[in-house]
C-alpha cells in the first residue's frame, strides 16, 4: 500500500518532467506529445542561435558568481555559528534563513528597488548580488552540517603537531571539510542556474538567464527548443545531485 | 625523585564557580608513566587538555625541565597527544599522518622518510604505510596515532582514553604494547583512563582523581593497599569500607558502628591518631573463620550470605554482617559452608584492615 502511493506520487511528480524529454526530440512545429517523429532539429536550432546561447553563458556566469558570493557570506558565518557561542545565536539562524521563507515575488520587488537605485539592475553583477543572497540558506545548512560533524580533535592533533593555526586550517580542517563545502557551492549554483522569477524582474536585456529567455519564449511562441532546454536543465540537476551524493560518500566524512 | 614536568596549584573553571580542576599540584619524573584516574567528569581529561595546551588553566603553572609552559600554544610546545577516537587525518595515509608532525617541525626531509619507517615498525605497522585510515581496525588506527605522536620525539606523551573504544581481548593487547614501547623509547607518559584495572596494571603511578580534585597520588599497590581517601578505597579494587571511633584508651582497638570493638595493626593506629576512622578491609583479606581451630583471627563477624558470584578461580560472596553489608572473597572452589542463604563465621587479621582517618 505504502509502496503503491510511494510510486503514484513519483509518477505525479516526475510525469511532466519525463513527457518534455521526448518534445524535445520531436519534429513538430509546436509542442504536441506524442510526438509525430524524431529528430535532433531543435537541438541543432538551440546550439546555433545566438538568441538561445547567450542566456546559456549568461546562466553559467552568474550561477558561478553567484555561488562564490554565497561561499563568501556562508564559510564564515558557518564557522562563527557552528564554533562559538554567543548572544542572539538564535537570530542569527533565523537570518540566515529568511531568503528561503520570503516569497521570490517579494525579495525580486525589494532587490529591483534596491539594484535600481545602484543602477545595477540588467546587470551580471546584479543578478548575482540577488541569487548569492538567495542561495545562502540550502548553502549554509549544508556547511554547517558538516561543520558539525568535524572531530576538533583533528586540530588538536595537528596542533601537537606543530602546526599553527594557519598550517592547521589549510593542512587539515580545510582538506577535510572540502566535499562538504563543494556540496554547499554546487547547490548554490543550482539554485541560481534555475531560478526565474527574480531574474525576471532584475535581469533586464542585459542579463537575461535561461529560465528567463524560457519564460519569455513560452509566451510569444511556445517554440518547442523549451522542451530542448528543460531536458538540458534537468540533466545538469541530474547530474550535479549525482556528483553531490559522490561527493559526500568521498574519504573525508568516514573515520 | 626530580620533577621533569610540574603541575602547580593548577585551576580550572569554564563558568567562574566550579572548579572543573580544583588547585591539582603532580610533579612527574622523567621517563615515568603516570595515570591520571578517575570516574568522568572528575578533571582528568580536562587536566591532560591543559598539559597538552588546548585549555588554558584558569590558575597555577605547568612546567616542564623548569621552563614555564603555562602559556605556550600547543604548536609551541614539544608534546605529543593520543586520543581516544584516534584523530587520524582522514585524507591523508597512513605515512603521510605520521610523517606530518615532521613536516610541521621542519624535521630534516631526507630523514622523514627514515624516520616514519622507523616509528612504524616500532609498533608493528610498517606493510600499511600506503593505506588510509579508514581502511585499518581500530586497533591499527591506535597504533597510527601512537606513531604519529612519538615520530618526532616529543618530550612527553599524552594519552586520553586511548584504549577505550577498543573490545577487552584487543584492549588488553594494546596494554602489553603500550608497556613495551614505553620501555623500548623511555618517554613520559600521561594517560588518562577510568578503567582502574588499566591503571593498575601499566603504570608506575597513579593519580587518582575525584570531583576536581586530586584525591591521591603513588604507585599502584599502594593506592590499592593504603588508599588515603575513602573515595580511593571505593574506586578502585572491591572493598568493605566501616565507620569507626579510635579507642584511645586501648592501643590497637577501633570500635565500629554496629559492628562493636575490632583489634587493627598498632603501628597503624598509632598514626591515625584519634576520632572517626574508615577500616578499609578488601574482599580477599576477609576470610572464614574455622571453628576452634584459628585463634589468631579475633575480628570476627557473623556474616549472612546474600549471593554467590562464582569468578571461576575465585567466588565473591556477597552478604551482611550486623547490617552493614560486607563482601568476602575466596580463591578456588569454595567449602559447602558457603551456601546462599546460610550465615557463616568470618574475621580478618589485625594488620589486614586499612585505617583512614575521616576529615
Amino acid at each position: 500500500m505504502g509502496v503503491i502511493l510511494a510510486l503514484l506520487v513519483a509518477t505525479f511528480l516526475l510525469l511532466p518532467i519525463v513527457i518534455v524529454i521526448p518534445m524535445s526530440f520531436s519534429t513538430a512545429i509546436s509542442f504536441e506529445f506524442p510526438p509525430p517523429g524524431y529528430s535532433l532539429r531543435y537541438y541543432a536550432k538551440f546550439f546555433t542561435s545566438e538568441e538561445w546561447l547567450e542566456p546559456a553563458l549568461n546562466s553559467f556566469v552568474i550561477a558561478l558568481g553567484a555561488s562564490a558570493l554565497t561561499m563568501l557570506l556562508v564559510v564564515p558565518a558557518a564557522f562563527g555559528y557552528v564554533r562559538y557561542r554567543f548572544r542572539g545565536k538564535a537570530l542569527v539562524n533565523l537570518l540566515m534563513m529568511a531568503p528561503l521563507v520570503v516569497p521570490h515575488v517579494v525579495s525580486a520587488l525589494a532587490y529591483y528597488g534596491f539594484l535600481a537605485r545602484a543602477r545595477l539592475t540588467g546587470t551580471h553583477l546584479g543578478v548575482i548580488v540577488a541569487h548569492g543572497v538567495l542561495a545562502v540558506p540550502v548553502a549554509f545548512l549544508v556547511i554547517s552540517a558538516t561543520l558539525k560533524g568535524f572531530d576538533r580533535n583533528l586540530e588538536r592533533a595537528a596542533m601537537s603537531a606543530g602546526a599553527g593555526p594557519l598550517r592547521t586550517f589549510f593542512h587539515v580542517t580545510l582538506p577535510v571539510l572540502r566535499p562538504g563545502m563543494l556540496v554547499g557551492a554546487l547547490f548554490a549554483f543550482l539554485s541560481s542556474f534555475n531560478e526565474a522569477v527574480v531574474v525576471i524582474f532584475i535581469g533586464g536585456r542585459g542579463a537575461s538567464t535561461l529560465p528567463k529567455k524560457m519564460y519569455e519564449s513560452i509566451r510569444l511562441e511556445s517554440d518547442p527548443v523549451i522542451a530542448v532546454v528543460s531536458t538540458l536543465l534537468v540533466s545538469a540537476v541530474v547530474l550535479g545531485v549525482l556528483a553531490s551524493a559522490f561527493l559526500r560518500r568521498r574519504p573525508a566524512n568516514a573515520a | 625523585m626530580t620533577a621533569y614536568l610540574s603541575l602547580r596549584n593548577i585551576v580550572k573553571s569554564y563558568d567562574g564557580r566550579v572548579n572543573a580542576v580544583d588547585d591539582v599540584s603532580i610533579d612527574i619524573a622523567k621517563g615515568e608513566f603516570l595515570t591520571l584516574l578517575g570516574p568522568s567528569g572528575s578533571g582528568k581529561t580536562t587536566t591532560l587538555m591543559m598539559i597538552a595546551g588546548f585549555e588554558e588553566p584558569t590558575a597555577g603553572a605547568i612546567e616542564l625541565e623548569g621552563e614555564d609552559l603555562t602559556r605556550c600554544r600547543p604548536y609551541e610546545r614539544n608534546i605529543g597527544v593520543v586520543f581516544q577516537n584516534y584523530a587520524l587525518f582522514p585524507h591523508m595515509t597512513v605515512e603521510r599522518n605520521v610523517a606530518f608532525p615532521l613536516r610541521m617541525r621542519r624535521f630534516p626531509r631526507d630523514r622523514q622518510a627514515a624516520r616514519v619507517r622507523e616509528i612504524l615498525d616500532l609498533v608493528g605497522l610498517d606493510r600499511f604505510a600506503g593505506k588510509h585510515p579508514r581502511e585499518l581496525s581500530g586497533g591499527q588506527q591506535q597504533r597510527v596515532a601512537l606513531a604519529r605522536g612519538l615520530v618526532f620525539n616529543p618530550d612527553v606523551l599524552l594519552l586520553d582514553e586511548p584504549l577505550g573504544a577498543l573490545d577487552k581481548s584487543l584492549r588488553e593487547q594494546m596494554q602489553v604494547e603500550l608497556k613495551r614501547i614505553h620501555r623500548e623509547v623511555g618517554i613520559t607518559m600521561v594517560y588518562v583512563t577510568h578503567d582502574q584495572t588499566e591503571a593498575m596494571t601499566m603504570s608506575d603511578r597513579i593519580a587518582v582523581f575525584s570531583h576536581g580534585k586530586l584525591e591521591q597520588v603513588a604507585p599502584p599497590l599502594e593506592v590499592y593497599h593504603r588508599p588515603r581517601t575513602r573515595f580511593v578505597g571505593e574506586f578502585i579494587g572491591d572493598s568493605n569500607i566501616f565507620a569507626g571511633t579510635v579507642d584511645e584508651s586501648r592501643p590497637g582497638c577501633v570500635t565500629l558502628e554496629a559492628l562493636g570493638p575490632i583489634r587493627v595493626d598498632v603501628e597503624a593506629w598509632r598514626r591515625v591518631g584519634k576520632g572517626a576512622v574508615d577500616v578499609l578491609v578488601r574482599p580477599e583479606r576477609v576470610q572464614l573463620a574455622i571453628p576452634s581451630a584459628d585463634p589468631a583471627l579475633p575480628n570476627q563477624l557473623v556474616m549472612e550470605i546474600a549471593v554467590l558470584v562464582n569468578y571461576g578461580d575465585s567466588v565473591l560472596v556477597i552478604g551482611a554482617a550486623g547490617g552493614q553489608r560486607l563482601r568476602m572473597r575466596i580463591a578456588g572452589a569454595p567449602p559447602d559452608t558457603i551456601r546462599e542463604g546460610a550465615t557463616v563465621i568470618v574475621g580478618w587479621r589485625p594488620g589486614d584492615e586499612h585505617l583512614i582517618a575521616r576529615s
